[in-house]
């Protein structure tokens, strides 16, 4: 006990670089987005007056950002389980012991060095409906490529960014699961061949489960990416096709160039903080849920 | 546990539903219930809770009032001063405006000018944000930030130091002076200068049989040409449009209003007195969306969306290989990438020499275009000897000199008339006069009061809601509904930014 006592001052002489960090960085524009979120500003952000918390609720039941709720859970629902499963596919096909399985995993991986930016010019490039590849090529048998155009026809622009999402994220979450596979013990493996499990028998029985915290972990972080998906958006459609708008995201509704409440400070850090704790929420549930069916090993 | 986090899913998804059933008003209007004291939380777009206290802060500014500009205080300063400049010029152009300032500060030794770049809203975002202490000396900032710039009460208006220091203004452009004032006060100095022209396929008009050397100039002649090449097979469409916020669905809009000679916003387009609503849903604007919608329901014109997004898509259309479109509206200042990429020849069916440039065609066909780009502000440090090294360089940058070797470089129109006169500006319209459309289309502008577009505080996001009812016009929606609804929101938006500002 004594020893423990002694021991606090290090304790926090060794924390004291990260929780500066994470209190200037995220805790004080956090205790001020909440703030602000209550008051209305001029455009300096200077002169504010107080119009209540109710304002929250104003922002939440608002037409726009009910809206860009269901985008943005959508856009969840179109990348983070097809992000994990092509994930695990194909870390599972690079989990090989064979000759040039390196030039696999490096092109399975390449994605992780493209920013977002990068990957959704290459998208929007490719997209682009009057001289773009996709549209020359594949244009007779698809001709919304064409006329309007993937990322300008209000029914595919939000599956064209999912795709584009997708795409981006696949090297991350393939790095990821390929390190988890590689460290479950291989004896667990020979030991349930030895017992006559097939190979589907021992992906379920014995992957799956050793690799559990991390496909937790790896969901959370797309599910999280997903709610803050801005990049994309901000370089394929603009929160577009106008009039629908079926890919404005909240992210998007905050800040992006076609925001009516970009230079709102109050409605603004409102809308952030609601995001906030959507993720907050989300990442909870998922913790919650799953945390009784991870096995994290001895 | 099981049964916790279950409830919190439930919970989670019964408020998703008790919101979603809540019908909701508009998220602009977030929270002006309360001040309002109106306990209608379905008030949505009309609202105009802030109407009282705009009526309040409005209309003529004192000029007294304003900082002064003590333009002789650079003489009595010891040493160089160092003046700092934000600015939102990026690519081509920022290399351009560093070779300008490179020059100044090598040009002289009493200030020494450092640029800042960022976008423009990244400018106007910090900008805004920043105390005084952090502001710069001189920062560029659109034309649709006027509104927003006066209303921080943060800069010197150059109006004070023209006074004060007996600049001569004779040879700028009247109307670019015209963009940045408002009740009488000159607050800022165009830089540089943008307005959108007409592109044209000239193989295309040839092939229809038009002369290529005569794009039209109302919007009637547009549709009879359109049509011609239709008919003719020579293109499938005459005319690309788009609807983005910064061009086909916004800002030609407010400048079809200046060639129709009418004003954008109330208050004589914010120049007499604060603007408190739109006016784009009169007769004027019914008739123009009115006309473009017949022109994409006869096939003679083609949406191609949200332009916003590339600022290219109209332009390419005119290259698109199976259905082009012969002619396209946009900024003048994409003239000289424009060439330089059909230059490179990889497209067949039209290359730089084919490119044609006209005059904005207009209702009838009349002169008049509002001033696009973006100008200088001398910031209010406190520190007279900083204002007057803030004036200088702007003094500089707006030189006749200057002026003709920055439009030549980057496709800009200059600000003034004797800019047109010196090389390099002269040679590069002598050899190509396409470079000149733009300029001329300024110097034939009637000097009317519609021709200073819109000033308001919200502009950049009533261009938004505007682009919103173009596009669903585009799509079939009819002209005076969707020009009400927006012009409804437009209201709201402005009211809600005249009560906080």
């Amino acid at each position: 006990m004594k020893r423990r006592l002694r021991d606090v001052p290090w304790a926090i002489a060794m924390l004291l670089p990260s929780i500066a960090l994470v209190a200037v960085w995220t805790i004080y524009p956090l205790v001020k987005a909440i703030q602000f979120g209550h008051l209305t500003c001029d455009v300096t952000g200077k002169k504010c007056r107080d119009v209540g918390w109710g304002r929250y609720w104003d922002v939440f039941t608002s037409t726009q950002f009910q809206h860009s709720l269901g985008v943005s859970l959508k856009l969840m629902l179109l990348t983070v389980p097809t992000g994990l499963v092509l994930g695990i596919g194909l870390a599972v096909l690079a989990d090989k012991h064979l000759r040039g399985i390196g030039i696999f995993r490096t092109i399975f991986s390449s994605t992780v060095a493209t920013s977002v930016a990068v990957a959704s010019l290459v998208w929007f490039v490719l997209l682009q409906p009057q001289i773009g590849v996709l549209a020359d090529v594949f244009s007779g048998w698809f001709p919304v490529l064409k006329n309007p155009g993937l990322l300008n026809d209000p029914g595919t622009a939000l599956l064209a960014v999912a795709f584009s999402s997708i795409w981006a994220n696949l090297g991350f979450t393939f790095i990821i699961i390929t390190a988890a596979l590689q460290s479950v013990p291989r004896d667990l493996y020979e030991s349930a061949y030895v017992d006559g499990a097939g190979s589907t028998r021992r992906f379920t029985n014995v992957t799956l489960p050793m690799i559990a915290p991390t496909l937790l972990f790896v969901g959370v972080v797309l599910t999280t990416r997903a709610l803050q998906t801005y990049g994309e958006i901000a370089l394929l459609t603009s929160g577009g096709p106008n009039p629908e708008k079926p890919t404005t995201t909240i992210p998007y509704l905050i800040y992006g160039r076609t925001s009516l409440i970009h230079t709102d400070l109050g409605t603004k850090s409102a809308a952030a903080v609601l995001l906030f704790l959507l993720s907050l929420v989300l990442a909870l549930v998922q913790f919650r849920g799953l945390e009784k069916r991870v096995h994290y090993g001895s | 546990m099981r049964t916790r986090h279950t409830l919190a899913v439930l919970a989670v998804a019964s408020l998703g539903l008790v919101a979603a059933c809540s019908g909701g008003g508009d998220i602009t209007d977030s929270g002006s219930a309360t001040t309002a004291g109106s306990g209608s939380t379905d008030s949505t777009v009309a609202d105009t809770s802030g109407a009282t206290t705009s009526a309040e802060s409005t209309t003529s500014v004192a000029v007294d009032s304003l900082p002064d500009c003590p333009t002789d205080a650079l003489a009595s300063a010891s040493g160089t001063v160092e003046i700092n400049f934000w600015h939102g010029m990026s690519g081509p152009l920022n290399d351009e405006l560093v070779k300008l300032a490179d020059a100044y500060n090598a040009s002289q030794t009493k200030v020494k000018v450092s640029l800042v770049q960022g976008s423009y809203e990244d400018t106007a975002d910090n900008y805004f944000a920043a105390s005084q202490g952090d502001r710069p000396d001189v920062v560029q900032l659109p034309e649709y930030q006027v509104q927003a710039m006066t209303d921080t009460a943060s800069i010197v208006p150059v109006g004070k130091c023209i006074e004060s220091s007996g600049f001569d203004t004779s040879a700028f452009l009247p109307t670019a002076l015209a963009a940045y004032a408002t009740s009488g006060v000159q607050w800022a100095m165009p830089f540089n200068i943008s307005n959108p022209v007409l592109f044209y396929n000239k193989k295309v008009f040839t092939a229809a049989g038009l002369d290529p050397n005569t794009p039209p100039k109302s919007l009637d002649e547009l549709r009879s040409m359109s049509k011609k090449i239709v008919d003719s097979g020579a293109a499938k469409f005459g005319l690309a449009l788009e609807s983005g916020f910064d061009s086909g669905g916004g800002w030609y809009v407010e400048q079809w209003f200046a060639k129709a000679q009418e004003f954008y916003v109330d208050g004589d387009n914010g120049r007499t007195g604060r603007a408190t609503k739109v006016l784009f849903n009169d007769q004027t604007g019914v008739d123009l969306l009115t006309f473009l919608q017949g022109m994409l329901n006869d096939k003679t014109a083609v949406n191609v969306g949200d332009n916003s997004q590339s600022g290219y898509d109209n332009l390419l259309k005119l290259a698109d290989q199976t259905e082009p479109a012969a002619m396209t509206i946009n900024t003048s200042a994409s003239l000289g990438p424009v060439l330089q990429v059909l230059g490179t020849g990889q497209f067949p069916n039209i290359n730089a020499d084919d490119v044609g440039v006209g005059p904005m065609p207009g209702p009838d066909g009349k002169p008049g275009m509002l001033i696009g780009g973006a100008s200088l502000y001398v910031v209010d440090s406190g520190d007279d000897v900083r204002t007057a090294a803030a004036w200088d360089f702007i003094t500089y940058l707006v030189g006749a000199q200057q002026q003709s070797e920055w439009a030549a470089a980057t496709g800009y129109v200059p600000n003034r008339t004797d800019a047109l006169t010196l090389d390099p500006y002269k040679t590069t319209v002598a050899k190509d006069p396409r470079f000149a459309v733009a300029y001329q289309q300024l110097v034939d502008t009637p000097d009317v009061p519609t021709s200073a577009g819109p000033v308001v505080g919200p502009l950049r996001e009533v261009r938004t809601v505007l682009a919103n009812a173009v596009a669903s016009v585009f799509n079939g929606t009819d002209p005076k509904t969707a020009l009400d609804k927006a012009a409804a929101q437009s209201n709201g938006l402005i009211a809600d930014y005249n009560a906080r500002n």
